[in-house]
């Protein structure tokens, strides 16, 4: 049985080597894991080297900044849509699938930080979009916010299987998000669009009552049928296209039950299209130490889900065992 | 037919090809970067002191192709360099391409810019390899030949850093070791004063940026010597490297310089400005590994445990050969380790006995010699050529070094293996 090698989709940009290195648990490397000799599987400039050249210091985490709400739109259902002012350079970063920030009032204490997927990055005007349901103490607080926002980012493991979305090209995909998953889908469309995909949208409203992709789709002239996904008909319907036509990727936003749901239709229809999910762990600090979204791999290996891209069927069928 | 994966385009990775193939495998090649051949792409000597003598046997026993092309290649030959004799320089700007188009002729498949990095085991066999793109190549019998040089955390942590040579890690991924992901140890070599790995022993200096009289003098004789200032020599640098056979003083008080098509320079690495003092090379430049002036690769830091077939011990259908198969230096080791490693893999998809070759030959008490030394504290310390150093010595006490081509024949013949690798087994 082949170990599937756990990815950091930290590795090679500026964040890397972390403070993971400094203490020996850095996800890639056999040297900073305290081990003799290589045995990594990182394809880019090695971990190592930009350690010892950094004087055997990690690079620095990511900075907060205060930004401004510039705009805040209140739908029914717990719903809110930000609209924030962010550097250039930050919303460039924040611009690919799976990129996420946290988000607290200044004058609260760092505990507050909720994780939030970017929906979409505009870098020219330098602005991000971010939508939230309101459910708990993080997410009522936020919601209290009117001008001013404390950012930390840019971050980019809101979704596994990122590799899939970048390389796929000129296929069908087919699109599955239900509820405030729709936020991180929209970043998933755009950039499959770009690659020349032919895309299948079945969007469900879910909790939060609102299809709030629908006025970025009809910008992008790419339609969607509306179904509920957790019910016999959402199910029906998927079932159906699974089984006339062929994906080259599909794509599920959502909980963990919804995607199981999928996959289980997928195996049914002997489809072996390339899998790509919502990462549905809790965050808290993003940065792989707070431990709150360790998880375990059927060898018990743990995993930091908060920065590792890992085999995304294993992942969808082991966070249903464990419930 | 029988299925077999070599893993490793280098030199060994292309001789165990052709065997593989002759002796009636399908054969399948991986290579991690986009060019077969790996540091031969760089190296360039051949039939140097006992290495004419190892051509000449791996020719006789129907290993002849590779040869056949270096020496088509040449751009010098009969060369006498310090403590060398009858050396030939193969142009290796002109001879991977030869390589790659005699590989596909005869039928082999190559695979560029795939990567091995897991193995899938049946108990003790290997079932398939997995490629870093996630899918998998499942053969009958398999035959690493990854070498042992890199990646680049090796190369920071036992030498001076990544000095970006011809395997270019951060293009195309790191070698891993093959036999250790089958679940075997790697044996490491050490230097001199027992830190592990040891630099590669040349580098290469454009030769557009050397001085005219200096270019003339390598296209028409080979060779160029030049004495290095007093205060610049540095005999504690012969300790670092990996060619022992070049490690001597005459190395350290000259620059050696070889015409390769590049020039090939007889030192691990050389400060630039060091260089430049020196007359006729003020506005030198490297070629290879293109960061030369500060450092080189690391080698010998994976080695697998196997016997004098080239069999891994502790894997029931994997074989090695080259540097993997132990602390080896040099093209023509490579060859003719690939080549028993590649005719072998046949015999064992048969369940026929593996050919071990005597050490009445030349090539036999080579690969027989290193795997003894390699188990002895000191012996990790050497290394194993035909060309120098220790082994050379050995060969002629055991009157094993020869340049006459009818003794060669006569002796292969002797021992009823003459064209062995030509035989079709299946």
């Amino acid at each position: 049985m082949v170990q599937h090698r756990i990815e950091c989709v930290d590795i090679g940009s500026e964040y890397c080597p972390c403070h993971l290195a400094e203490t020996n648990d850095c996800l890639i490397c056999s040297h900073l894991q305290g081990k003799e000799f290589c045995d990594c599987n990182w394809r880019g400039v090695c971990v190592y080297q930009e350690y010892v050249w950094n004087g055997n210091k990690s690079k620095s985490l990511r900075s907060e900044t205060v930004c401004e709400i510039e705009e805040k739109i209140e739908h029914e259902g717990n719903l809110t849509i930000l609209k924030i002012k962010t550097s250039r350079t930050l919303s460039r970063q924040l611009k690919e699938p799976g990129a996420y920030v946290f988000l607290r009032d200044v004058n609260l204490p760092h505990y507050y930080d909720v994780p939030m997927s970017v929906m979409d990055a505009d870098d020219m005007n330098e602005y991000i979009y971010i939508a939230y349901q309101t459910i708990g103490a993080k997410t009522k607080m936020l919601k209290k916010l009117n001008d001013k926002v404390l950012v930390r980012g840019p971050f980019w493991n809101g979704l596994i299987g990122i590799k899939y979305i970048k390389s796929t090209r000129n296929e069908n995909c087919l699109i599955l998000a239900r509820g405030i998953a729709q936020a991180p889908t929209l970043s998933v469309i755009k950039k499959l669009n770009r690659n020349g995909c032919n895309l299948k949208v079945i969007l469900d409203k879910g909790r939060v009552g609102k299809i709030f992709l629908s006025k970025y789709l009809k910008d992008l002239k790419i339609g969607y049928t509306e179904v509920n996904l957790m019910e016999n008909e959402g199910e029906l319907l998927v079932d159906s296209i699974l089984a006339k036509e062929n994906y080259g990727l599909v794509y599920v936003g959502g909980s963990d039950l919804l995607q199981k749901r999928i996959l289980d239709l997928l195996e049914k229809n002997n489809c072996n299209s390339n899998l790509v999910v919502t990462n549905n762990e809790k965050f808290c600090c993003g940065e792989g130490i707070c431990g709150s979204c360790t998880t375990f791999t059927e060898n018990g290996e743990i995993i930091k889900a908060c920065k590792s891209q890992m085999d995304v069927k294993k992942t969808v069928e082991r966070r249903n065992m464990l419930g | 037919m029988a299925r077999i994966v070599v893993i490793g385009g280098g030199w060994a990775g292309c001789a165990a090809a052709i065997t593989a193939k002759k002796a009636g495998g399908d054969v399948i090649l991986i290579e991690k970067t986009d060019m077969l051949l790996g540091l031969g792409n760089v190296g360039g000597i051949m039939r140097n002191n006992g290495r004419y003598t190892a051509t000449e046997e791996n020719i006789c026993l129907g290993g002849q192709e590779l040869f056949n092309i270096t020496d088509r290649a040449a751009r010098h030959v009969n060369v006498e360099f310090p403590g060398h004799k009858h050396a030939s320089l193969y142009d290796v700007i002109k001879v991977e391409p030869m390589v790659r188009r005699f590989l596909k002729e005869i039928g082999i498949k190559i695979l560029l810019q795939k990567r091995v990095n897991d193995v899938e085991m049946d108990s003790k066999a290997i079932k398939s390899v997995v490629l870093s793109d996630d899918t998998t190549i499942s053969g009958d019998v398999f035959i690493e030949t990854t070498g042992s040089t890199g990646p680049m955390g090796n190369c920071l942590k036992y030498g001076n850093g990544c000095s970006m040579c011809i395997l270019r890690c951060p293009s195309f991924g790191p070698r891993i070791s093959i036999s250790k992901r089958a679940g075997v140890e790697d044996i490491l070599g050490q230097r001199g004063d027992e830190s592990y790995g040891a630099f590669s022993g040349s580098c290469k200096l454009n030769k557009e940026s050397l001085s005219e009289e200096i270019r003339e003098k390598l296209n028409k004789e080979g060779v160029v010597i030049l004495p290095v200032p007093k205060e610049d020599v540095n005999f504690d640098k012969l300790d670092l490297k990996v060619c022992q056979q070049y490690a001597l003083k005459d190395f350290a008080e000259n620059i050696i310089l070889l015409d390769t098509g590049h020039v090939k320079l007889m030192t691990p690495f050389y400060p630039l400005e060091k260089l430049r003092k020196i007359k006729g090379l003020e506005n030198a430049r490297y070629e290879d590994p293109y960061s030369g002036g500060k450092g080189n690769s690391i080698r010998y830091l994976s080695i697998a445990p196997r016997n004098n077939a080239m069999k891994v011990i502790g894997v029931d259908n994997l074989l090695c050969a080259g540097e993997k198969s132990g602390l080896f230096v040099g093209h023509t080791e490579a060859i003719v380790t690939g080549s028993l490693a590649g005719h072998n893999s046949v015999r064992l998809s048969l369940g026929m006995p593996l050919l071990e070759l005597p050490r009445s030959l030349a090539i036999g008490d080579l690969i027989a010699y290193a795997n003894e030394q390699i188990k002895t504290k000191e012996g990790l310390k050497r290394r194993y050529t035909f060309a120098g150093a220790e082994y050379f010595e050995r060969m002629k006490e055991k009157d094993l070094y020869t340049t006459d081509k009818k003794e060669i024949k006569r002796r292969v013949q002797r021992l009823d293996l003459l064209n062995i690798y030509e035989e079709r087994l299946l």
